[in-house]
């Protein structure tokens, strides 16, 4: 099951942080005025999308247009951040002195810097000679910072694994690859599943940085509604929850996978 | 069959006095040859084995397998172990696979056999350990003896020349030392060239052609497993036969 027990209680838990939060608020003799009802609208609305069409629909409000935006990055920066871990994360356990060397050097350059600081760089100075779309550029910004870690997990993972099944494996005439491949990548990721729903967790919010570079994702669209609006309460609310939403879903996911796997155990 | 010369291989070990663990270590295995080698933990045995497929690299020496000296370079080490199977002390089986995926792997991945014939080796060598009945369930599930009878059907389904027992039973709890040495029996007389570190006297004495008594990385005494219950010769050896037995 998707939604278990033990997920309905996590929600309700924040249902009540958020209505004793907003009692506090009150309490403060704040007086806002709230403008809820101009929510709905940024997130799904029925009319038409541009002045030539005739039928009227339901359309993607603003939020949900960056909301879908900041799904799209996450999922691709996820899957390269993933490629990249690996790799990175088994050149670092090379024998080859030099290939340990480049993957050393690549986690510490890129752990130890800033991301808001790479993705400038990457779109304004990778980016203009390479010509990358803002999405490009914003993409491969966060796979890439996310790999660095993602690799240092995959090394773990892959070190925790007994060196007799490397051993098994090659006495069997696998190669070095094949063992890895067959044998010890499998059973790190597998053990390496709770650390890297971590990251990817991370790396969803990490995303929001994106909107530096004009990408129009979740958090510029939100950014740009409170400019025109001054709303500014509850669309970041919106926002954060809209974040919460992905966030929370790719939980339950990695939770789900971790049990389907659990049958060898 | 295997013919080793002059064998050295020492372990360094960081702040202390490094380990010989073989010294000019000469020994030869025929075919159909049932070697048992015993000795004193630290004694090279169970390297000497690992050497032989090359899990240790050695320091200097010649392995010779069927005519081909498989320390030159050019040499590919997994052909070699193709036709060496390796037991170990604990298993090593797969956990991520069920028992008939563990015995099936290797046969398509390396000798690549395709996947019925595959499965039928797998299910005839399932059957000759016992295990038949467990094929679909996971390692996890078996119990210790049972775990190493599929790691020898796993070696076996690559058809190789020669097996390599370390220590097989030696993690096993006593009640299931037997259903093991039980299947290493079978193999030996139906003609398997096989090399054995085990503390077990009865499999020596029942199946062995030869037994290696080992200490400080050379061979101490060897002969028949009658010639060191009846009348060994060194000190060393009595004194350790004196302890196991």
């Amino acid at each position: 099951m998707f939604f278990n027990k033990r997920s309905i209680i996590t929600l309700a838990i924040v249902a009540l942080f958020l209505a004793a939060a907003y009692y506090f608020f009150i309490s403060k003799g704040i007086t806002y005025i709230w403008h809820w009802e101009k929510i709905p609208e940024m997130l799904f609305y029925y009319g038409t999308k541009s002045a030539g069409e005739t039928t009227p629909g339901v359309h993607l409000g603003v939020l949900m247009i960056g909301f879908m935006l900041t799904v799209k990055i996450s999922i691709i920066a996820i899957i390269f951040a993933i490629v990249l871990g690996t790799v990175v994360g088994i050149a670092r356990l090379s024998s080859e002195p030099v290939t340990r060397a480049i993957s050393i050097t690549f986690v510490e350059l890129v752990r130890n810097t800033p991301l808001l600081v790479q993705i400038y760089i990457i779109y304004f100075f990778v980016g203009s000679m390479l010509r990358l779309s803002a999405l490009t550029a914003g993409t491969a910004a966060l796979a890439i910072f996310e790999g660095a870690y993602v690799g240092e997990i995959v090394r773990a993972g892959i070190q925790s694994i007994h060196k007799g099944q490397m051993e098994a494996a090659r006495s069997l005439g696998m190669s070095y690859g094949k063992a890895m491949r067959y044998i010890i990548l499998p059973q790190a990721f597998k053990r390496i599943i709770p650390p890297l729903a971590g990251q990817f967790i991370s790396l969803i919010k990490d995303s929001s940085l994106v909107s530096v570079i004009a990408l129009a994702d979740l958090m510029f669209q939100g950014q740009q509604a409170v400019a025109r609006t001054y709303y500014a309460f509850e669309i970041y609310f919106t926002v954060a929850a809209l974040y919460l939403v992905m966030t929370f879903a790719l939980s339950m996911a990695t939770q789900y996978i971790e049990r389907r796997l659990a049958v060898s155990d | 069959m295997i013919e080793v010369r002059h064998l050295y291989k020492t372990f360094k070990v960081h702040n202390r006095k490094d380990v010989k663990a073989l010294v000019d270590f000469s020994t030869q295995v025929d075919k159909g040859e049932v070697v048992v080698i015993i000795g004193p933990s630290g004694s090279g045995k169970s390297t000497f084995l690992r050497c032989l497929n090359r899990l240790e690299e050695v320091d200097s020496g010649e392995i010779i397998i069927d005519g081909q000296n498989i320390l030159e370079k050019k040499v590919d080490i997994n052909k070699v172990r193709e036709e060496l199977g390796m037991v170990f002390q604990h298993f090593n089986l797969f956990p991520h696979k069920t028992v008939l995926e563990n015995v099936t792997l290797s046969q398509l991945i390396v000798r690549k056999r395709n996947k019925q014939t595959a499965m039928r080796i797998a299910q005839e060598l399932l059957d000759k350990v016992g295990i038949r009945e467990k094929e679909n369930v996971y390692p996890a599930q078996l119990s210790g003896g049972q775990q190493q009878r599929v790691a020898i059907a796993r070696a076996l389904a690559m058809q190789p020349k020669i097996m390599m027992f370390d220590e097989a039973t030696s993690a096993l709890d006593p009640e299931m030392i037997g259903e093991v040495l039980d299947v290493m029996k079978t193999l030996a007389r139906e003609g398997m060239t096989m090399l054995a570190v085990t503390h077990e006297m009865g499999f020596a004495r029942e199946v062995s052609d030869r037994v290696i008594f080992m200490d400080g990385g050379q061979i101490v005494e060897e002969g028949t497993a009658e010639h060191f219950f009846k009348n060994p010769t060194h000190d060393r050896t009595k004194l350790f036969l004196s302890q196991i037995l």
